[in-house]
């Protein structure tokens, strides 16, 4: 009998997981045992690292997008639907075009959504730089300030041991605003003040949600005079006066409020019924091995919808991916999962417009910051260019 | 262990020298001095605009080649399950195919743009 997979996501997850699933089940897909479905509600597959550059004027829209059939395999029946309704008893899903897709197996892929509206008055007065059009409005500002006071503040979802979007993201935007607004000649007259929330994840009172790294921050940011305050967990911005109010009882004015804001899974997903996050965060309860939903049968979930401890970020999906292919296909060849995840994540943190530092973490270690070096930068830069479309495609 | 206190203190040292020496013995440690001298130059020189040409390169190529490779591997796949007989009317509804007439459409503009560089 057919085996239908069906991967709902056409960000980087769902394409290389949809990838390396063809490849994985070549030879029941040649013989029509099993055929692989990935439903994107757009045409284009976006890098959405890209979108923090976009904020420094360094990409372009036309730069961060291809097609998303051009990453795909041609096994893969590739639809732009965007998916409305889960049925998970009945094993199947609606579109919004009304159409019905039944399934054997199915992987959720639908990242998260940046919710600033979620914080009273940050979706008037804040910008972030996690979608683009708001990356092109923080650019806009970031080019024409000429003195003032940057803040700059994370907020963490209220679901314990859940990170923001891409752990490492305010450190590198706080890092390459200080770089930039050098360049710009006008850095001595703008004050950049980075914040950090009470809790995060596990700890209390840091500056970032791992130890280590935390500890080596306050002395890159004395010698680049950034200013930085801990226990500041944005709880509401008054749009007129430009102040922002932490729930630790403090008030900052601001000319720019650079925010990471709050996040969640997408609508479909949180009414789907399946999570049991507070705040109607949505995330989904993950097996933190095998990567299957909790309570359901036949599903997985890879990337931002989990609610795994570890990073939000393509570093995360590359090496959940493989496992999820493995699992899947020994599920249908040998009848139970066989892989494990170990929590692994790796990237290159873009520390400054011009540095990098290659970093890995997993379950069990945190990153071990190593200094910054331009070696580091130009990796960052070829991934960003070249090296992601490759790993897209399930190449790396 | 009869090795200066000092280089015995640093192991890591030793063992690196020890492998380095037939090298210096030979007179050939200079090459490898030489060439991370290069490498460094390379560093030197290499800035984002070369490395978005590079990368742009690097994604031309293995776009094209992944392409390609998906494509023979497909189409070997269709061919392999069509009937061992194949008549001349079959091949010609083939060509009738929407998917047929574009990549048809491809190689012709494929041979055309290589005309109009000649």
């Amino acid at each position: 009998m057919n085996k239908r997979i069906v991967i709902v996501g056409g960000g980087v997850g769902g394409t290389m997981l949809a990838n390396q699933l063809a490849g994985k089940l070549y030879p029941e897909i040649l013989r029509g045992d099993v055929s692989i479905t990935l439903l994107s509600n757009s045409p284009d597959h976006f890098y959405k690292p890209a979108f923090m550059y976009v904020a420094f004027n360094q990409f372009f829209n036309e730069e961060l997008k291809r097609p998303e059939r051009s990453l795909l395999r041609p096994e893969i029946h590739f639809n732009v639907e965007e998916v409305t309704h889960f049925d998970f008893p009945g094993q199947y899903l609606k579109t919004r075009s009304a159409k019905r897709y039944d399934y054997d197996f199915l992987v959720i892929a639908t990242g998260c959504v940046p919710a600033p509206e979620r914080i009273e008055g940050l979706q008037e007065a804040g910008d972030h730089f996690y979608q683009y059009q708001p990356a092109r409005q923080l650019a806009q500002r970031l080019s024409t300030i000429e003195k003032g006071r940057i803040f700059i503040t994370v907020s963490f979802p209220q679901t314990p041991n859940v990170p923001h979007q891409c752990g490492i993201a305010p450190v590198e935007t706080t890092l390459m605003l200080d770089d930039f607004l050098r360049r710009r000649g006008v850095r001595d007259k703008v004050e950049i003040i980075y914040t950090y929330p009470t809790v995060a994840q596990l700890l209390r009172n840091c500056l970032f949600l791992q130890r280590p790294t935390g500890e080596i921050l306050p002395d890159i940011f004395e010698q680049k005079g950034i200013h930085f305050q801990r226990g500041f967990t944005l709880s509401k911005v008054d749009p007129d006066a430009k102040v922002a109010y932490s729930a630790e009882g403090d008030a900052q004015p601001f000319n720019i409020l650079m925010a990471t804001p709050p996040i969640c899974a997408v609508k479909a997903v949180r009414e789907s019924g399946a999570s049991q996050a507070p705040n109607d965060e949505g995330w989904l309860p993950t097996h933190h091995e095998t990567l299957q939903v909790y309570g359901l049968q036949n599903v997985y979930v890879i990337g931002d919808t989990v609610d795994l401890p570890v990073s939000k970020a393509g570093g995360a999906c590359h090496n959940q991916a493989p496992v999820i292919a493995n699992n899947i296909t020994a599920e249908i060849r040998l009848g139970a999962p066989n892989s494990v995840y170990d929590g692994r994540v790796q990237a290159v943190a873009q520390m400054g417009l011009n540095a990098g530092m290659p970093l890995w973490y997993d379950y069990s270690h945190d990153v071990q910051p190593t200094p910054p070096t331009k070696l580091g930068g130009l990796l960052r830069n070829g991934f960003n260019r070249g090296l992601y479309w490759a790993v897209a495609r399930g190449m790396l | 262990m009869n090795m200066p206190e000092e280089i015995s203190a640093t192991p890591g040292f030793t063992a690196l020298m020890a492998k380095l020496q037939p090298l210096v013995d030979g007179g050939r440690l200079e090459n490898l001095v030489d060439l991370l001298s290069l490498l460094s130059d390379l560093i030197d020189v290499t800035d984002a605009a070369m490395v978005e040409k590079l990368a742009r390169a690097f994604e031309s190529a293995t776009a094209t080649t992944w392409a390609a490779s998906n494509t023979l591997r497909q189409a070997k796949a269709e061919a392999a399950a069509l009937p061992d007989s194949l008549s001349v009317f079959a091949l010609l509804k083939l060509l009738n195919d929407t998917d047929t007439r574009k990549g048809v459409a491809v190689v012709l503009k494929t041979l055309n743009i290589i005309g109009r560089q000649l």
